[in-house]
C-alpha cells in the first residue's frame, strides 16, 4: 500500500477534478474547434464565452448575486430560527427530547423534491412567487431538520450547571444565549451555516417552480435553462464557462472552510 | 418555556414538510387539472386505480430503485477505498480532501450540464477516446439501455465525497491499538480489514446507505438536466414523473398521487432494509 500510495493519490484527484478540469478546457476553446479537432493548436484558444457571459442579458454576475443573496439570507434565517429552538429541544425532558430527534431526523433523509408542488401552491396563494426575499422562507423550512441535529447535539455538549450559573446571576434567556452559550457553540453554528449556505446555493427544483424571471434566477436554475434552450445545441463553450465562473466562489468557500463542512457533514449523518 | 423557543422552527418545519403530505392525500382523492379547469373535483380513488395500472409509473418506479441500488452500491466500495486511503497520513492530506471534496459542492445541474458534454456524441472526449481506440460510436446518451449507467456514473461522481466523509469519520474512531494487537497476534495488515475495519465501520457504512438511498429515491436535478429522463423516458425517475405531471400536464390531482405513492414506495424500501438488517443483526454494533 505505502509503496503504490502515490498512484492511488494521483487516481483519485483525477477522478474528482479531471470533469471540472475538462470544464476548464472547454471554456477556453472557440466554438468552432469544440467541433472540429482538425484545427491547429494555436488556433484553439480563446476568450470570447467568457465576454458572452459577462456581457448577456442578464449579466452572468447578476444570477452569481441573486445565489449570494438567497443563500445569505436562508442561512441567517435559519440559525435565527434553529438556535434558539435547539436550545430549548437540549434542554427538555429525555422522552420528548428523543421524540422532537426521531422526528427531525426523519425529516432530514425525507427526499424534498416531492414537496415542490405543495410549496409552489403556497408560492401562488401568499404571492412569493419572483420575490428572492420569499424564497428563504421554504429554504429555512426544508434546512432546519439538519440545522437542528447539529446543533441541538452541540448544546447537549454543554455542561447544565454552565447555564444555571448564568440563570443566578440574573441573565435572561436571551442574554444567556447571545453571550454565554452562543461563544461556546460556534464551531458547530459555523458548520450549519456552510452548509445551509450550500444547500441554499444549489438548490434546483423550489427554484425551478418559484422563480421564472430572467434577472430572479438563481445559478443552478439559470445553467439548466440554457441546458433546456436546445436539446441539440447547448452552448456548451459558453456554458463551461459559466460553470468555471460559478464554481469559484464554492472553490474558495470548500478551501477556506473544509474543517466546518467535514465536521458538520460527520456530525449531522452520525449522530442525527 | 422551552417549548416556546423550538415553537417557530417547529412550525415552519411541520409547515414545510407536513403540510404538503396532508395537502397531497387530499388532492390524491380529487381530479384537479385543466379537465376540471383546475378547480379540485371528488373522483372517489380514480386517481389511485390509473396509478395502479400505469405503466410508465412503474416503469420509472424501477428506474428510480435500480439507479439508486447501484448509485449507492458503487459509492459505498469507492467511498471505503478512498476514506481507507485518506485515513492513512502523509503529506497534503488535507488539500487533498478538500479538493476531493469539490464535486460533492458543487450544484447538480452544473456539473450534470458539465457530463452531458462529456458523453457528448459525436464531440464529447468519452466519444473522442473510443473513436481513436477505433471502437464504434457508443452513444452514451441515445442508448436506452445504457443511458442510466450514464446517470449513475454522474451521480456516483458527484455524491461518493460524502460517504467518503462518514466513513472517514468512522475510521478514526477505531484506536490504532487494535491493529497494533492483530499484528502482535501474528495477523497479516490485509486480514485487519476484514477482521477489525470492517465491522467496526459497519454503523457508518449502514448511515451511508440509508442516507443515501433516501437522497438517491428523490433524484430530479441530474437526471433533469443530463438526460430529460430519455431517451424514450429510460431515465425517468418518480420525482420527475410527478413535476411532468403537475408542470406540463398540468394535473395536480395524478401529480400528488405520484408523489404520496413514490413516499410509500421509498418508506417501504428503507423499512424492509430496516427488518432485514435487525434480522441479521448488523445493527447491533449501533446500540452499544
Amino acid at each position: 500500500m505505502n509503496r503504490s500510495r502515490p498512484l492511488w493519490i494521483a487516481l483519485l484527484l483525477i477522478w474528482s477534478l479531471l470533469p471540472m478540469l475538462w470544464q476548464l478546457i472547454t471554456s477556453l476553446t472557440s466554438s468552432d474547434a469544440l467541433v472540429n479537432a482538425d484545427i491547429p493548436f494555436q488556433q484553439r484558444w480563446t476568450l470570447a464565452h467568457y465576454r458572452e457571459l459577462l456581457s448577456g442579458d442578464p449579466p452572468f454576475w447578476r444570477y452569481l448575486f441573486n445565489s449570494s443573496l438567497v443563500g445569505g439570507l436562508s442561512t441567517l434565517l435559519t440559525l435565527l430560527l434553529a438556535v434558539p429552538a435547539a436550545y430549548g429541544i437540549a434542554r427538555m425532558a429525555p422522552a420528548s427530547r428523543r421524540t422532537i430527534r426521531t422526528v427531525v431526523g426523519a425529516a432530514a433523509l425525507f427526499p424534498y423534491v416531492l414537496l415542490f408542488l405543495a410549496l409552489l401552491e403556497l408560492a401562488r396563494e401568499f404571492q412569493m412567487g419572483n420575490n428572492l426575499l420569499a424564497i428563504a422562507l421554504p429554504y429555512a423550512g426544508l434546512a432546519l431538520p439538519l440545522a437542528l441535529l447539529l446543533l441541538i447535539s452541540a448544546f447537549e455538549g454543554l455542561p447544565n450547571e454552565l447555564d444555571d450559573a448564568a440563570r443566578l446571576e440574573g441573565l435572561g434567556v436571551v442574554d444567556r444565549l447571545r453571550w454565554v452559550l452562543m461563544p461556546l457553540i460556534a464551531p458547530a453554528t459555523a458548520s450549519t451555516g456552510i452548509l445551509v449556505f450550500l444547500f441554499a446555493w444549489n438548490e434546483y427544483p423550489i427554484a425551478l417552480t418559484w422563480l421564472s424571471r430572467d434577472d430572479l434566477l438563481t445559478l443552478p436554475v439559470a445553467m439548466a435553462r440554457i441546458a433546456g434552450s436546445s436539446i441539440y445545441a447547448v452552448p456548451y463553450g459558453a456554458y463551461a464557462a459559466a460553470t468555471v465562473l460559478g464554481s469559484l466562489p464554492l472553490l474558495v468557500l470548500v478551501l477556506l472552510c473544509q474543517r466546518q463542512i467535514v465536521a458538520g457533514l460527520t456530525n449531522g449523518a452520525v449522530k442525527g | 418555556m422551552n417549548g416556546l423557543l423550538a415553537l417557530p422552527a417547529l412550525l415552519l418545519m411541520a409547515l414545510v414538510f407536513g403540510w404538503p403530505m396532508l395537502r397531497y392525500s387530499w388532492l390524491s382523492m380529487h381530479a384537479s387539472s385543466v379537465l376540471t379547469g383546475l378547480e379540485p373535483v371528488s373522483n372517489q380513488g380514480a386517481n389511485w386505480i390509473r396509478l395502479l395500472e400505469d405503466a410508465r409509473f412503474w416503469q420509472d418506479a424501477v428506474q428510480t430503485l435500480r439507479f439508486a441500488a447501484l448509485s449507492v452500491g458503487l459509492e459505498i466500495v469507492l467511498a471505503l477505498a478512498m476514506a481507507l486511503l485518506l485515513d492513512q497520513r502523509w503529506r497534503g492530506r488535507g488539500v487533498v480532501r478538500a479538493l476531493s471534496l469539490l464535486p460533492w459542492a458543487l450544484p447538480t445541474t452544473m456539473m450534470a450540464l458539465g457530463w452531458r458534454w462529456i458523453f457528448n456524441t459525436p464531440y464529447g472526449p468519452l466519444e473522442q477516446m473510443a473513436q481513436s481506440a477505433g471502437l464504434s460510436p457508443l452513444n452514451l446518451l441515445s442508448n436506452p439501455d445504457w443511458t442510466w449507467l450514464a446517470t449513475v456514473m454522474a451521480d456516483v461522481w458527484k455524491t461518493t465525497p460524502f460517504i467518503t466523509l462518514l466513513l472517514l469519520a468512522g475510521l478514526q474512531t477505531i484506536p490504532d491499538d487494535l491493529y497494533s494487537a492483530f499484528r502482535l497476534e501474528g495477523g497479516k495488515t490485509r486480514q485487519a480489514l476484514t477482521a477489525i475495519t470492517l465491522p467496526l465501520l459497519t454503523p457508518y457504512i449502514l448511515i451511508g446507505i440509508l442516507f443515501r438511498t433516501a437522497q438517491a429515491a428523490g433524484v430530479f436535478d441530474l437526471i433533469q438536466v443530463l438526460t430529460g429522463g430519455g431517451p424514450a423516458g429510460s431515465t425517468e425517475s418518480i420525482a420527475q414523473y410527478a413535476y411532468l405531471n403537475a408542470m406540463r400536464f398540468l394535473d395536480f390531482g395524478y401529480s400528488a398521487t405520484v408523489m404520496l405513492a413514490g413516499f410509500v414506495l421509498l418508506s417501504l424500501v428503507i423499512f424492509t432494509a430496516a427488518v432485514l438488517l435487525q434480522i441479521s443483526g448488523l445493527l447491533r454494533p449501533l446500540k452499544s
